[in-house]
């Protein structure tokens, strides 16, 4: 019964020093990371955390999501730029004129604080989403005392999108084959869909009944169930939970009372 | 010969049963699969919460909620981290639509439309503050955001400007998603719903 904790000790001499943090640590450092760019609202601060993220992201040796994360936040960060440097309810002081459109410093230093936090949020996320996978995370999850049905969900999740997009696929040549074309208008467009997606949803529905049954046939929800114990890789868990999510009370209730000492 | 009442369980029933622990990865999957037709069509709308309608429709409130929290927290962990926020509104969404349909207001096609209604007003009242504390206000959708950033160069207050902008968009999606989720239904094989309806 040795072998897979084998294997998985053979991938953490592997995968390196990222390995030995359990994704638990690694979330709680995702979620103090978040709250510290709530908690300050000073543009250099922002930044310097906006650098601690990148600095931890490119040493772990993950970045490719990150710059998809980014890539796709980064055009909302632009407009938001532009509207709060022209609209800003607190613009005073005139940046810049660029043909006749005045953009203003209060307005473009709020739209960069928040364009900051976005960032931090992306990279700190980022280094949990490529430092850890889908069973890692699930065997970890039970380890701590989620139930295994929760467990069973998060993961099913992961595993039925590959599949239901390999059916969409299917559902649209078949359809594609009988003649049925993307339309021009909008009310076109939306009753283009239901041909691929009724099929879709309905052969989806389908199958998670039949794995429901499967499930009740194999015993899941059986109370003689045993869980599989794994040898433990990880270290200084319970310091690094207790210390971290002690942090993140301290940063909630620092932000708390920011929030609260302005209205007495 | 005497005819027994079925008795059915709670709408509120929270015990994760097989049938809907397999349901609510499907939703995840279908509310995926829809918002990916959306962006490839280059419609107005998301489309993103019709798993999560249709498991509220098939389960009930809670497996509705279960389902649109993990497809923010997936949607999150994959895609867009700031998303993972949006759960709150999914919950809101999942617990609407549920309690709606357990009332009877997805009976009719006209009844559809003022449940439409409401659930775009829980979500719109449940995104503005999120959308104020990330984005300053904006919603994403360009045109919205350009509704949005009229008002405020008039001078409308911040919240109100971006309730606006959040309705507008919510209103249209919610309708569309209600109507597209109404039709599903009623296509979908009473054994099927019989299955996810009566697991105890």
């Amino acid at each position: 019964m040795n072998e897979p904790n084998s294997i998985l000790q053979g991938s953490v001499a592997h995968r390196g020093w990222t390995s030995v943090i359990d994704p638990v640590t690694k979330l709680l450092m995702a979620l103090d990371l978040a709250l510290l760019s709530f908690c300050f609202t000073n543009l250099l601060v922002e930044i310097a955390l906006v650098f601690v993220a990148l600095v931890i992201l490119l040493i772990s040796k993950a970045g490719k999501s990150a710059v998809h994360a980014i890539e796709f936040s980064s055009f909302l960060i632009f407009t938001m730029l532009i509207i709060q440097g022209l609209f800003y309810s607190h613009n005073q002081t005139l940046l810049v004129s660029v043909v006749g459109i005045r953009f203003y410093q209060e307005g473009l230093l709020y739209a960069a604080t928040m364009g900051c936090r976005i960032f931090v949020i992306i990279l700190a996320t980022s280094f949990f989403m490529t430092t850890t996978t889908v069973s890692e995370n699930s065997k970890y999850l039970e380890q701590v005392g989620l139930s295994y049905k929760a467990v069973y969900v998060l993961m099913s999740v992961c595993y039925i999108l590959p599949e239901m997009m390999a059916n969409m696929k299917k559902i649209q040549m078949a359809q594609r084959a009988r003649g049925i074309n993307q339309q021009k208008t909008i009310l076109e467009k939306i009753k283009s869909i239901l041909p691929v997606l009724v099929p879709l949803v309905i052969k989806t529905l389908d199958q998670s009944m039949e794995r429901s049954i499967a499930l009740r046939l194999r015993g899941f929800n059986s109370p003689h169930r045993v869980a599989l114990k794994s040898a433990n890789l990880y270290r200084h868990e319970m310091v690094n939970h207790r210390g971290l999510s002690l942090l993140a009370i301290i940063l909630i209730g620092w932000k708390l009372w920011i929030i609260g000492s302005k209205f007495i | 010969m005497r005819v027994q009442n079925i008795k059915r369980s709670s709408i509120w029933k929270i015990r994760l049963s097989t049938a809907t622990m397999t349901l609510i990865p499907a939703a995840v999957g279908i509310n995926y699969v829809a918002k990916a037709f959306a962006e490839g069509l280059k419609l107005p709308v998301w489309l993103g919460t019709l798993g999560t309608f249709l498991a509220s429709m098939l389960a009930g409130p809670v497996a509705g909620a279960i389902s649109g929290f993990i497809n923010n927290v997936i949607y999150g962990l994959t895609l867009s981290p700031v998303s993972t926020v949006y759960a709150i509104t999914s919950i809101g969404i999942g617990i609407a639509v549920g309690v709606l349909h357990a009332k009877g207001w997805f009976s009719s096609a006209k009844k559809v439309f003022v449940s439409a209604i409401i659930i775009a007003i829980v979500s719109a009242v449940i995104s503005t503050p999120l959308n104020v504390i990330f984005w300053g206000g904006q919603t994403g959708i360009p045109w919205g955001d350009s509704i949005f950033a009229a008002m405020i160069a008039n001078h409308i207050p911040v919240w109100i400007s971006s309730f606006t902008d959040e309705f507008i968009l919510d209103i249209l999606d919610k309708v569309v998603v209600a109507y597209l989720a109404f039709f599903i239904y009623r296509q979908l094989p009473q054994r099927m719903i019989r299955f996810f309806r009566d697991d105890k």
